[in-house]
């Protein structure tokens, strides 16, 4: 490959070009999940709430479970709670992007369409899920008296978050077109991913041995750093800048990618 | 033409398509860089060149699978071309088929701005052309009501009427317009006059000739992948009917025969015999023609019947002709008739004999398409006539005063 792939405006461009219509499809994707429950986009709030209380039940009350090395303040049902956001969206993106080209034949073949924009869709109505997400949260550590200006900050720091899924789901996007096999593989290395990612620990409990590889998962580092902002410690900014970096390149990458094997989209579908 | 003056330019443009027997194929053959072959090719379109100006609506016709459609997907940038290249100038609305892209779960109103949100129009930019729209698509409260609760005429017209309210700078129209009713029809091509009228440019794929003649400055032939120059229409579509009569030989009519009786009187063979002189053994209008056929009666048989029916290949009966035999000539052993025609006075096309025998209420033998045969109009006397209407070229005298 040439080295203009490393060119990040292309991606950029399409995005700012066709955002109405990017708007549009995570509205249809996100009001299609729930059309014709009775509770329609209520749902919305309902399932992490529902959530978040088991979650509250178990391991406050049952498991009565601590944050190593954590005194007190929020509570460990919160500290999952708040790692758990940021991984979904990755989580989720990822999970549902093997399919996004592949499920729309139509748009491939019979009509003019930008096929780039259409990863994007499973991360977009993952942001929307993630933002609900984070009003429970706010909510939730106000009501537990928790509440530190920091939160204000969580929605900047999933930056890199966004940028690692939406690389990866461009990447994941083209190769489900021609692998059909990836929307089984890939949910199972998501939850893998998810028990390699500090989201149920914090990444101090690692044991030091191992820290050099475990470090190596850029989620590792946004979620610790949200998880700091909101609990009100201070931030690991150079993990997480690094892990801004990577962010970068993957989605540059995954878009030179996408756009380099779109060609054969329509022969494959 | 001056070079900002062409809408649609193709230069060489090759489609070859990679036919994998088994999808993991396909990735084998990613991994084999090009060191091993796991896919046969299939070339769609082979060195297709032309230029279409602004403002010109260009027809092509070819039958199905000779790459009419990959060509018009090539052109709105659906595929890439293998080598070659296709520039189009100006936003392409494209009409390949019918309501891709409509989700049948929303309203047609909310299809008709996702639609323009996938040409690229905002809300904004769509909501003042929303009511022209509805009004030419003409579906009255179905706009609100679900897309899969549509008649096909209704879904048609709805697609219609936003890929030409759009503002395209180049239409592309595959095949959709023989869908709507004759109403509607007229009404997308005053649509279309319209569009001329402001520079748009237009490209046609039907297999209506009526609708090339009537819409297409110029039109092309598409036959198993290569286009024939840009010609006037009228020129291209006589052009069209000969290359169809040449192709239509390969599946002979006589596959499909159908036989029943008591087979006690029954033919052997039926045959045409008659001067063939042009290239693909077809018989010219106005030649002389023989229908003859053998046959075999197993015991003296008498008042038996006999009839050739001569059938378009519409399974129009055009001709009969029915000869009875008397007492006194009875039918034993083999025998040979014949019908002679002194001009054969069909119009271009394939036909075919069937042969019936039938004796006192009985059935002896009906045998349906026993032999076939084609004709060309291509006679000094009637060289200015088209070949696809009709099927008698009728006899008789002119006058004129």
């Amino acid at each position: 490959m040439r080295l203009e792939v490393l060119n990040p405006y292309p991606a950029v461009a399409s995005l700012i070009h066709h955002r109405y219509l990017l708007g549009q499809l995570i509205k249809r994707d996100v009001l299609l999940r729930y059309r014709g429950a009775m509770f329609g986009v209520l749902w919305i709030f309902l399932s992490p709430l529902l959530m978040l209380a088991i979650f509250a039940f178990v391991f406050g009350h049952i498991f009565q479970a601590r944050w190593p090395e954590q005194r007190e303040g929020l509570p460990f049902w919160l500290m999952l709670y708040c790692g758990l956001i940021v991984f979904n969206i990755f989580g989720e993106t990822v999970s549902r992007a093997t399919t996004s080209v592949r499920s729309f034949p139509s748009y491939v073949k019979k009509i003019i369409f930008p096929l780039d924009i259409l990863p994007l869709v499973p991360l977009g109505s993952a942001l929307v899920h993630a933002f609900f997400n984070f009003l429970i949260l706010f909510a939730a550590a106000a009501w537990t008296g928790n509440l530190s200006p920091g939160i204000l900050l969580f929605p900047l720091l999933l930056l890199p978050v966004v940028l690692l899924g939406v690389g990866a789901a461009w990447f994941l996007a083209a190769w489900g077109v021609f692998i059909k096999d990836l929307t089984q593989v890939v949910p199972l290395l998501v939850q893998m991913l998810m028990f390699l990612s500090p989201v149920f620990y914090p990444a101090n409990a690692v044991p030091e041995a191992l820290r050099p590889i475990y470090n190596v998962n850029p989620l590792g580092s946004v979620i610790e750093a949200v998880r700091s902002t909101v609990v009100g410690t201070s931030v690991p900014w150079l993990a997480w800048a690094a892990s801004l970096a990577l962010g970068t390149l993957v989605a540059t990458l995954g878009h030179a990618f996408f756009q380099h094997s779109r060609d054969e989209f329509a022969d494959a579908l | 033409m001056r070079s900002d003056d062409i809408a649609i330019s193709a230069r060489n443009v090759t489609k070859t398509y990679r036919l994998f027997g088994h999808p993991n194929d396909r990735i084998k053959q990613f991994f084999a860089l090009g060191l091993r072959r796991y896919h046969r090719e299939f070339t769609a379109l082979q060195g297709v060149s032309f230029d279409i100006g602004r403002g010109e609506t260009i027809g092509i016709v070819g039958r199905n699978g000779s790459g009419k459609s990959t060509l018009l997907q090539l052109i709105s940038g659906i595929l890439k071309p293998t080598s070659g290249s296709v520039t189009a100038n100006g936003r392409v609305s494209a009409l390949l088929e019918l309501g891709a892209g409509f989700n049948p779960e929303f309203t047609g109103r909310e299809n008709v701005y996702f639609q323009g949100a996938i040409m690229g129009l905002s809300k904004a930019e769509m909501e003042p052309r929303f009511d022209a729209i509805a009004t030419f698509a003409d579906i009255g409260e179905f706009i609100d009501q679900p897309v899969r609760t549509y008649s096909s005429g209704m879904f048609v017209r709805l697609a219609f009427s936003v890929a030409v309210h759009v503002e395209p700078d180049i239409l592309l129209i595959d095949e959709v317009l023989a869908v709507g009713d004759a109403i509607f029809q007229q009404k997308c091509f005053d649509r279309i006059y319209q569009l001329q009228s402001r520079g748009v440019s237009i490209i046609v794929v039907s297999h209506n000739p009526y609708q090339i003649e009537r819409l297409c400055h110029r039109a092309a032939v598409m036959r198993k992948g290569s286009l024939s120059p840009l010609r006037p229409a009228r020129e291209t579509l006589s052009l069209y009917r000969e290359l169809v009569h040449q192709d239509m030989a390969p599946v002979p009519i006589t596959a499909m025969e159908h036989r029943d009786g008591t087979h006690d009187l029954h033919f052997e063979q039926v045959f045409i015999e008659g001067a063939s002189d042009t290239a693909d053994g077809s018989y010219r209008t106005n030649a002389s023609l023989r229908i003859v056929a053998d046959m075999r009666a197993e015991y003296p048989l008498d008042n038996v019947r006999i009839r050739f029916e001569l059938c378009s290949a519409t399974e129009l009966i055009a001709m009969i002709s029915t000869i009875g035999l008397t007492e006194e000539k009875c039918f034993h052993g083999r025998h040979r008739i014949a019908f002679n025609m002194p001009r054969c006075q069909l119009t271009t096309g394939r036909y075919h004999i069937n042969a019936v025998a039938v004796g006192k209420n009985i059935r002896l033998d009906t045998w349906q398409r026993a032999a076939e045969f084609s004709v060309l109009l291509k006679d000094e006397t009637a060289l200015n006539l088209s070949g696809d209407n009709g099927i008698y070229v009728c006899q008789g005298d002119w006058e004129i005063a």
